[in-house]
């Protein structure tokens, strides 16, 4: 669902005789989710450039971003989760738990860096089993059952590094945050081709779509011969691995095997992944509009460091944010269903008539 | 609340006062106003008094006529049973009577009072529904599921000591077994019904309306409810029972009401009436006598043996051969949806087995009946067939994967050929196959689902209603589509209400009743008459 196969002129605004955006490839909505968000990014950007001489630097541009990826890394993850109409409360869990593996497993145990990074990404597929498994077989509310996982990955992650931070980490996470690729940092490359595989695998796929309509309707999914549990059991697993490959980004940002970082991360993430136009209801959004959402709460952020709001005003401020994003998208959302329900009323009784 | 606590008084020294209720926002009613009227109106004696009158009831929705004319009314002291068949306009008229809509045209009256539209003044002007499955709150005490919504008490707190011992004294009368202090979730089912009766009882209705209460009752159940029902009764109730069971309106009304098409057929006193005149009341309508062109029909496709299901089915056998159409007739709640559920997988069955071409198909398996050659187009298409998101594109190849799909990579060339092969063959109306298929009509969304279908090119298609709130023109055209289907020698098993469809349609007819097949009828054998009463009676 990239915007640039869809023309503006697809967008038809109401009573021009056709129906509203639902041609190209993307809908009328969703257009409208990314051009709405892109607007209030670039928006918002224009305003920081006045108010701080910093912002519309290179160097807090790419700072920006480059704290934008932790986050953006493992909403991937939580997108798949959310498409199926579930949730994943035990990303930040995961994510320290890879962290402290990923460097732990180094130095106390003396394996190779490798096997650490390895067992990490592991440590997070299998987590994510567990949640699909008590989600489907146990049919434990997905809210319960990855609170119960996210209070035990935590816990794990504590006990193994004896709750503080362990260092220092391998070259291998130093090299990753030092390197770019064409000037650009690694790690926001690296978050770019995950974000595109992600988008390729949902648009395009068999399984994506599978996704798409487990989350639309169950029932239906399973009535046209899908097998909904081992799509809802993979996209857990697809979080999970998403979470533990945001650790490692996180080690190699701290240079330390974070146990203490990320606390509260997996509702930052759920908030952008619903900014950025992810039903919670499943079975609607796409990966480039969720990440226009993680880039706009970044900017947030970064703009509360820059105006220097007091640090315990910060979570206020951000908290606001969110609610208002999230208050302007239901309106339009519901605005623009309202128009298109009056729409095909209209191409219905056009229809009769013509009958 | 003062005015409301005060017409209660009044109606306990039996002086009938109009009231003008008004539902709060917060749930609270009010009294708007309450005229005093007096209903010691001569009549002639020997005849019980009338307590609800309806005159001349219309009641429209978009595309139907649910009530067409209908004069109805239901007399102190007296059981008057509402016949029909699926869809004759029973529900409407229970629902108009409790409240829940308006006339278009005609009025209802209780003791001369004009019924609103609104549940809370059907109830206060006293007629309370008891609906086909209970409506109690299963964590509450069956006392405050008595009570509920007219706690005892003032300023919101509510006095449990007068709650008690209303209910208890409203228990005692239908249901002196129960202990109010129960939770409601934890009654049988015929239990939570005695104490909807309780929950009527104690606000001093006047009429009683019981939507198919037998349903899910057993015999003896059904017993003491008939008994509770005569001691109603010589209470002086009005009682309005809906039941497709003709024994139990034999064994329990004094009056038989029967609607049809909408329309009243007729209302005769039980003593007037034998069986084969209600049914004769019930079906009327002349049958038309569609064409049906024998067709070659082939071997044995699917064979379904002895399959059981604990309380929903009941030892069920048929089979389904190659060209041919079995149509499945029954009332609603006789299994038949539920047997289609075991045989596609979507439900297990606790015993017995589905074969197809001679091969078992694993139980609670969709994709295990898909791939041995099973279609089902369900009932419910919006909930159980379509993703009301997605468009009518991948709704039509939702799960052909191996058909549109390379490497696991979607092709959106093969998918629009599917799509656009089956749109073209089913003539579906919508102006492309990437519109939403939430925004199609009932009829074009049918052929969407029939569509996936028939790209998959199934041994055996189960049909499950096909043509519900389907237009006539769509309706016609999925009738022929089936004949295509047969005529192509695809094994078609047609679950419908509608008797001039299955009538039309079908080569044999299984008529189900309570989970089992009561009957499997030749086409020569098949008329109204004989399905009506295979599916009532026997």
């Amino acid at each position: 669902m990239t915007l640039e196969n869809t023309q503006m002129s697809d967008i038809a605004p109401a009573g021009h005789g056709k129906l509203p955006g639902l041609r190209g490839r993307i809908s009328f909505i969703d257009l409208m989710q990314s051009v709405g968000l892109l607007a209030v990014i670039l928006l918002g950007g224009a305003i920081m450039s006045v108010l701080s001489p910093v912002f519309a630097t290179m160097r807090n541009i790419e700072n920006v971003l480059q704290s934008a990826t932790i986050i953006a890394v493992v909403a991937i993850g939580q997108t798949f989760v959310i498409l199926v109409a579930g949730i994943d409360l035990s990303v930040a869990s995961v994510l320290v738990l890879s962290s402290v593996l990923s460097v732990g497993l180094v130095q106390f145990q003396g394996l190779s860096p490798e096997i650490g990074v390895l067992v990490a990404l592991l440590a997070g597929l299998g987590i994510g089993l567990v949640n699909g498994l008590a989600v489907t077989k146990l049919r434990i509310p997905a809210l319960i059952a990855t609170l119960a996982t996210m209070t035990i990955g935590r816990g794990l992650a504590y006990i193994y590094s004896g709750g503080t931070n362990i260092a220092p980490v391998p070259r291998f996470f130093v090299d990753l945050q030092a390197a770019r690729i064409l000037g650009i940092p690694a790690v926001i490359v690296l978050t770019l081709a995950l974000a595109l595989i992600a988008q390729i695998v949902l648009s395009r796929t068999s399984f994506g779509r599978s996704i798409y309509a487990t989350g639309g309707n169950p029932l239906a999914a399973r009535l046209a011969g899908i097998k909904t549990e081992r799509v809802i059991i993979i996209a857990f697993m697809i979080s999970g691995l998403m979470s533990a490959i945001g650790g490692l980004l996180i080690t190699a940002r701290f240079e330390a095997g974070a146990a203490t970082a990320a606390q509260g991360l997996e509702l930052a993430v759920i908030a952008a992944v619903v900014i950025g136009g992810v039903s919670l209801f499943g079975g609607e959004g796409n990966i480039g509009s969720m990440l226009l959402g993680v880039l706009l709460l970044g900017l947030v952020q970064n703009a509360v460091n820059l105006l220097n709001v007091p640090p315990n005003w910060d979570s206020v401020v951000s908290g606001l944010v969110i609610a208002a994003a999230a208050a302007l998208d239901v309106y339009r959302r519901s605005y623009l269903e309202a128009g298109m329900r009056k729409k095909v009323i209209a191409t219905k009784s056009k229809q009769a008539s013509k009958a | 609340m003062g005015a409301l606590r005060e017409w209660h008084a009044r109606r306990r020294r039996n002086i009938h006062v109009a009231v003008f209720v008004r539902s709060g926002r917060d749930g609270e009613r009010s009294v708007v106003s309450a005229v005093e009227t007096s209903f010691d109106a001569a009549r002639p004696a020997g005849t019980p008094r009338q307590i609800l009158l309806a005159r001349g009831v219309t009641k429209g929705f978009p595309g139907v006529l649910a009530l067409d004319n209908v004069d109805f009314d239901v007399r102190a002291g007296e059981v008057t049973a509402l016949l029909g068949e699926n869809g004759a306009g029973k529900s409407t008229l229970i629902k108009l009577m409790a409240g829940f809509y308006t006339p278009d045209r005609g009025e209802i009256t209780v003791d001369g009072v004009a019924l609103q539209a609104d549940p809370a003044s059907a109830h206060l002007i006293g007629v309370a529904t008891i609906h086909q499955d209970a409506h109690l709150v299963p964590a509450m005490s069956v006392g405050e599921n008595i009570m509920l919504g007219r706690w005892p008490g003032r300023y919101g707190w509510v006095s449990r000591k007068a709650q008690r011992e209303r209910a208890r004294a409203a228990v005692a009368r239908v249901a002196p077994h129960l202990n109010i202090s129960t939770p409601a979730g934890r009654l049988s089912p015929a239990d939570q019904q005695l104490i909807e009766i309780a929950r009527a009882i104690s606000e001093d209705s006047k009429v009683l309306i019981m939507d198919e209460p037998t349903t899910s009752l057993s015999p003896p159940e059904i017993d003491r409810l008939f008994r509770v029902v005569d001691d109603l009764k010589a209470n002086g109730l009005g009682i309005v029972f809906v039941s497709h069971w003709l024994e139990e309106v034999f064994a329990i009304a004094d009056r038989v009401t029967v609607l049809r098409d909408g329309r009243l057929v007729g209302t005769e006193a039980i003593a007037d009436l034998d069986h084969d005149k209600v049914i004769r009341m019930m079906v009327g309508r002349e049958v038309r006598e569609a064409e049906h062109k024998p067709r070659p029909i082939g071997d044995v496709v699917m064979r379904v043996s002895n399959l059981s299901r604990d309380g929903v089915l009941d030892d069920i056998s048929f089979d389904v051969r190659a060209g041919e159409i079995v149509g499945m007739s029954g009332l609603v709640g006789a299994g038949r949806s539920e047997l289609a559920a075991c045989i596609f997988g979507i439900d297990p069955y606790d015993s017995g087995a589905v074969e197809v071409a001679g091969q078992p198909i694993r139980t609670n398996d969709p994709k295990a009946a898909i791939d041995a050659g099973i279609g089902l187009v369900p009932e419910d298409r919006r909930r159980q067939a379509l993703v009301g998101l997605m468009s009518v594109r991948s709704n039509m190849t939702l799960g052909l994967f191996d058909q549109t799909t390379g490497y696991g990579f979607l092709s959106s060339q093969k998918e629009e050929e599917i799509a656009a092969r089956e749109m073209k063959s089913l003539a579906v109306k919508a102006a492309s196959s990437k519109v939403r298929v939430s925004t199609l009509s009932g009829g074009n969304q049918q052929k969407v689902v029939l569509g996936r279908w028939l790209a998959r090119r199934p041994k055996v298609l189960i049909l499950d209603e096909p043509t519900k709130g389907i237009d006539v023109g769509a309706k016609s055209e999925i009738s022929d589509l089936i004949v295509r289907l047969a005529e192509g020698g695809m094994a078609i098993l047609l679950i419908s209400s509608e008797l001039p469809e299955i009538l039309s349609l079908s080569d044999r007819v299984l008529v189900m009743r309570s989970g089992r097949i009561s009957a499997k009828l030749t086409r020569a054998e098949a008329t109204s008459e004989t399905i009506m009463s295979y599916a009532t009676t026997g």
